[in-house]
């Protein structure tokens, strides 16, 4: 069993009954492999289609999480339980609770450093002092207004008023947490979160092949969440310098969040202030700020040195890519496509209006970048099967349509390493209209296909 | 991925009920052990299938069993009847399977560890109906039928689960707006197997409550059955566990007699 990962989340979802026998059935060395490899920065287990668990049954995942902890230095845990499940993990594990339990997802997602919850009113109560100090903390440092309750009456009292609080927080419990530097992407920015003291280890935590490509893919904007660093010393001064001005080569923006400057020198900030990095007290200043997300976030060309040409072997691996979306959006539309033509060149976008774009790079034995070009209507069709339901919210659609580029990422990665060639996929970036995309493509030379999905048309575009 | 013109097709490749089985079954329906041994005689597969099935450990007997008048007298109508139903569910089960990482052995455990826990459950329920107690047999039917779905899409629906958690049963449902249980139905027309088997297996599902209270119980009980069952280690490695979508609320009220009779500790 493999765990979903959506926005730095991964979740398991055991199913029935969770024993001794069935656990370790359910759970391989390569599917914690597949985990301890995956960039989550959570992973939960939820327990909301277990009816029946022991203390056996949890073992083999506890186990796991240790392993995560250890490697990863993430947060772990249980999540989607009821009271009697809830009591039953104390009763089994007593005093050695080393993984977390969230009553439901959406709560162990408040304590994600997620883009997305932020600012929540919360409501919390534990019977453990220590306990209630420690959700408080941590929800106050991911950016949300906890309110406490001392007492259990009180707790009653205040959760009668459902409707003003964002979530309600019970019989929930915090294991030691962790951190380490890990990218999400909200919109089209990425975030990197960093924390404790940034020295010169970030030379080798950052994954700066990731980073490079997400430059190539035409991110613009990356913002590191430095809400929980202490300190940063020269080594890491030097780096950031660094990355900064070979990120202005793609006229690639660099902000820090929530940085304090009180143990590490102010003259830094001004350092980093001349190598182009921006600094800003609250991740809202910038995810809120629509003008400015556009302005720092939005495409440019990229400069020149950016230009390669298209080589033998991305050409010849060619149908790899083209059946892979062939069959990614056939699957996901039940229709059939048609090829209509090929050609070597610049990309040529006929009729610009009503369509919506994604980009994905690759990377490792052979780089480069599929970009593909949705007319709205299949967008929306290949998104109600993820869905369920069809939906005409753009933002919405834009979501789902970078899940299903990173389906036909993950396809042309498992195509590709049949013929022994490996290569990473970036996060897929999307954009709302033609123009953004062109702004990224338009001097490249590439191999266009054009298709059409039941009179549809659609476009590939495979560059470098 | 799958299209109605495909699961029509499918649907359509239903060979009939043979006659042999058919005129077993009806002299079963009336209580004829005799007589529905003599005819069953007459059906080399069905002899083989229903030798095996005694002998299996969960039936208990020391001895081997052989002959098919002495099987049928062993099991009881309303047993024999079942597990001719069972027989004829085997009949449609592929010779190799791809998605679900079954072989003929294991799937017949599985038959059999459904219909023995079926019986205790009825036992237990009070309720004395052939139809009802063979409604069980039915409910592989639904396995084999994503096996022949979706053996070819493997890989798809393993990248669609990567990024969202949807079972067999929901694609499909998405994708051609009738699902697996549907389909067990159509085939339990085409059979001529009683309407409340086919009732009860929808039931089953977990997602369409039955409006009779009766049927909607005997799906409750189903449905925890088979995940019960498909939560067996076995069943776990051959990926039968995430076939259908666990529904917890659905069986909760009768969870504690649930585990009082399957010994569940």
């Amino acid at each position: 069993m493999r765990a979903v990962i959506k926005d730095g989340i991964g979740v398991f979802h055991p199913q029935g009954f969770l024993d001794g026998t069935s656990s370790a059935a359910l759970l391989s060395i390569e599917d914690i492999d597949a985990t301890l490899k995956s960039n989550a920065s959570m992973i939960l287990v939820s327990l909301k289609k277990v009816i029946f668990f022991n203390r056996n049954g949890l073992d083999s995942f506890v186990k796991m999480f240790q392993k995560l902890r250890i490697a990863n230095h993430i947060i772990v845990g249980f999540c989607d339980y009821d009271k009697k499940k809830y009591d039953a993990f104390k009763k089994f594990y007593d005093d050695d609770l080393s993984f977390s339990l969230f009553q439901t997802q959406k709560i162990a997602s408040l304590f994600s450093s997620s883009f997305k919850e932020k600012n929540k009113n919360v409501l919390l109560y534990s019977e453990d002092k220590s306990q209630r100090a420690a959700l408080a903390i941590e929800l106050h440092d991911n950016g949300h207004n906890p309110v406490v309750a001392q007492t259990e009456e009180e707790f009653l009292q205040k959760a009668e008023l459902k409707d003003a609080y964002d979530a309600i927080i019970e019989n929930t419990f915090l294991g030691q947490m962790g951190q380490k530097v890990a990218t999400r992407v909200t919109g089209n920015a990425i975030i990197y979160t960093v924390s404790s003291f940034l020295d010169a280890e970030i030379g080798s935590t950052f994954n700066i092949a990731y980073h490079n490509n997400s430059l190539n893919v035409g991110f613009r904007l990356f913002i590191f969440d430095a809400y929980k660093v202490v300190s940063m010393n020269i080594h890491a001064l030097n780096f950031f310098s660094k990355l900064a001005s070979s990120s202005a080569e793609y006229n690639a923006t660099i902000c820090f969040v929530g940085m304090s400057f009180s143990k590490t020198p102010i003259s830094f900030k001004e350092t980093l202030e001349d190598a182009g990095i921006m600094f800003f007290d609250q991740m809202d200043d910038i995810l809120q700020n629509k003008e400015l997300l556009d302005e720092l976030g939005a495409s440019s060309a990229a400069s020149g040195k950016n230009k390669r040409a298209l080589n033998k072997v991305l050409v010849t691996e060619l149908p790899n890519f083209i059946d892979a979306t062939v069959a990614t959006i056939e699957m996901m539309t039940n229709s059939k496509a048609t090829k209509d033509a090929a050609k070597v060149d610049k990309i040529e976008i006929a009729d610009k209006d009503d369509k919506i774009a994604s980009s994905i790079g690759f990377y490792g034995d052979i780089d480069g970048m599929v970009m593909l070009v949705f007319p709205l209507g299949i967008a929306k069709k290949a998104c109600e099967l993820l869905i369920g339901e069809s939906t005409d919210d753009k933002e919405m659609i834009l979501d789902t349509l970078a899940e299903l580029v990173n389906i036909v990422g993950g396809k042309v990665k498992t195509l590709l390493a049949d013929e022994h060639i490996s290569v990473d996929i970036t996060l897929p970036r999307t954009y709302h209209d033609v123009d953004g995309l062109l702004e990224v493509a338009e001097d490249k030379k590439g191999v266009q296909v054009d298709l059409s999905f039941d009179n549809d048309k659609f476009l590939f575009f495979l560059t470098r | 991925m799958i299209t109605i013109k495909q699961i029509d097709s499918y649907i359509e490749k239903i060979p009939p009920s043979p006659k042999v089985l058919k005129e077993t079954l009806s002299l079963l329906n009336q209580g004829d052990l005799v007589k529905a041994a003599k005819v069953g005689k007459e059906d080399p597969a069905l002899n083989a299938y229903l030798k095996e099935l005694i002998n299996k450990p969960i039936y208990g007997f020391r001895n081997e069993v052989n002959d098919i008048s002495q099987i049928f007298g062993i099991l009881g109508v309303e047993k024999s009847q079942q597990a001719t139903y069972n027989y004829m569910i085997s009949l449609l089960s592929p010779s190799k399977w791809k998605l679900f990482k079954l072989n003929k052995s294991s799937f017949y455990d599985l038959q059999a560890q459904l219909s023995a826990n079926w019986q205790k459950i009825t036992e237990h329920l009070d309720i004395n109906d052939k139809d009802i107690q063979s409604a069980v047999s039915l409910l592989p039917a639904s396995i084999i039928v994503s096996e022949a779905l979706f053996c070819e899409k493997l890989e798809d629906v393993k990248l669609l689960r990567s990024v969202d958690e949807i079972d067999l049963n929901t694609i499909l449902q998405r994708l051609c707006k009738m699902d697996l249980f549907d389909i067990c139905q159509r085939i339990a027309q085409k059979w001529e197997m009683p309407e409340n088997i086919a009732a009860i297996i929808q039931a089953s599902s977990g997602v369409k409550p039955s409006q009779d209270e009766t049927i909607n119980t005997l799906g409750k009980w189903m449905h925890l059955l088979l995940f019960y069952t498909l939560s067996k280690p076995v069943f776990i490695e051959a990926q039968l566990n995430d076939f259908i979508d666990f529904q917890i609320e659905y069986v909760t009220d009768i969870y504690d007699d649930f585990s009082q009779l399957m010994e569940i500790v």
